[in-house]
């Protein structure tokens, strides 16, 4: 998959506007939002928020877990932890992209924001990357991957699963030809 | 009012139950998430595939009538084309894996006892033959008609292509499964039982939980 695709997905979170316009409610496909009232927040779709501040019609609202002090907790978690820890929102990369491109002047220290969740991205990534060297040393069959968030697994495709096929190929066919040498070995 | 359009629309469950618009439209974005996903082709789903066709194209008449409420327009365009990008993106990976797996399908689809079974829709199973014609055609034309007597044969066998069921596929769990049997069929006797905690996610082989996948018990991701 691709990322964009994931931005894709991500694009279908909830998120919270302070609309400057009134208007009844929008009967989407996926589902009914508004009705709109100017001043006070509603919740859409993050595509939808995204679209009306670009068109100046709302203001956009800060998720409850994007403050500087619950991620500055979370990356010490996160820093402390040998396993991955509970991410607030699965999307958390793609939606602070997204908010912080489209509308910086609406979430409060947006720049120290940026940075503590790219850090805990970074933190994230090398985790994964020394688990799965240390996995595929160890041989196993399958792998647990709690907690991890889409974009994190998308970054080791195709590469991990690709590894697996092979490793599972290479052990399939060396107990295959045991077994025909075994054969060979009763023939003559 | 040209947006009151029927929200209840009659999918077709096996209990008959009828799903809202947005039930069929994560319903289709899941499966077009595991079709992507799978090594192999999965059930078709083309009773949600019509249902949302329809969805859009009722959508885009109401849209035609009202011209004035151009905001409005504008969101409901963002949302067809959103649909329109999962639905092509569905279809289009699945008529992939039946370019490329075209002789095995035909031959599971003539294998078949039960219609409800079947893997590939009806316009899928004609494209497959079509398709698995028109390339035999072809070589025919290109080298067999050239070449000596007796190499001139065609062996289906020989051309059709398996799904690697072994490939490996992140999962995650929708319902909790205790004691799946992973085995191993590389002999060395290391089966191994697993329990499926709800929520937790998964790299393995897709063989082993193919089952659960069709009873929707585990997801791709």
């Amino acid at each position: 998959m691709d990322s964009i695709e994931i931005e894709f997905l991500a694009e279908k979170a909830p998120v919270t506007i302070v609309p400057n316009f009134t208007h009844d409610k929008l009967y989407l496909i996926s589902g009914d939002v508004g009705p709109f009232t100017a001043g006070l927040p509603v919740e859409v779709p993050l595509w939808l928020g995204i679209n009306l501040r670009q068109r100046g019609k709302c203001r956009l609202v800060a998720p409850e877990w994007m403050d500087v002090e619950k991620l500055t907790e979370k990356k010490e978690e996160e820093k402390q932890s040998k396993v991955f820890t509970q991410m607030p929102c699965e999307h958390y990369l793609i939606v602070t992209q997204l908010l912080l491109s489209s509308a910086p002047e609406d979430i409060p220290n947006a720049q120290q924001i940026k940075t503590l969740v790219k850090d805990i991205w970074d933190l994230r990534i090398s985790k994964l990357r020394s688990s799965v060297a240390e996995f595929i040393e160890s041989e196993g069959t399958h792998a647990t991957l709690d907690r991890l968030t889409l974009l994190e697994i998308n970054s080791v495709r195709p590469f991990l699963p690709h590894a697996f096929d092979q490793l599972h190929r290479l052990s399939k066919s060396a107990h295959g030809s045991n077994l025909s040498q075994t054969t060979q070995d009763i023939q003559y | 009012m040209s947006d009151n359009e029927e929200d209840i629309i009659e999918g077709s469950d096996e209990e008959g139950e009828a799903m809202t618009a947005s039930e069929v439209l994560q319903k289709l974005e899941e499966a077009w998430i595991t079709e992507r996903m799978s090594p192999t082709l999965e059930k078709h789903q083309s009773e949600l595939v019509d249902c949302m066709l329809d969805q859009i194209n009722q959508m885009s008449e109401n849209l035609k009538r009202c011209k004035k409420y151009d905001f409005r327009l504008a969101i409901h365009k963002m949302e067809i084309d959103r649909i329109r990008y999962v639905l092509s993106s569905y279809l289009r990976v699945r008529l992939e894996k039946i370019e490329r797996f075209a002789h095995h399908l035909l031959e599971k689809q003539t294998n078949l006892s039960n219609e409800d079974l079947s893997i590939l829709s009806p316009q899928e199973a004609a494209y497959a033959k079509d398709y698995a014609s028109s390339l035999e055609a072809h070589f025919q034309n290109l080298v067999l008609q050239h070449v000596p007597e007796n190499l001139r044969t065609f062996d289906r066998g020989k051309m059709s292509v398996k799904p690697n069921l072994d490939s490996y596929v992140f999962l995650k769990v929708k319902q909790a499964t205790p004691g799946v049997l992973l085995e191993d069929d590389t002999g060395e006797g290391r089966d191994e039982e697993v329990d499926f905690k709800e929520g937790s996610q998964y790299l393995m082989r897709y063989k082993p939980i193919m089952e659960l996948l069709q009873s929707g018990a585990v997801t791709l991701i």
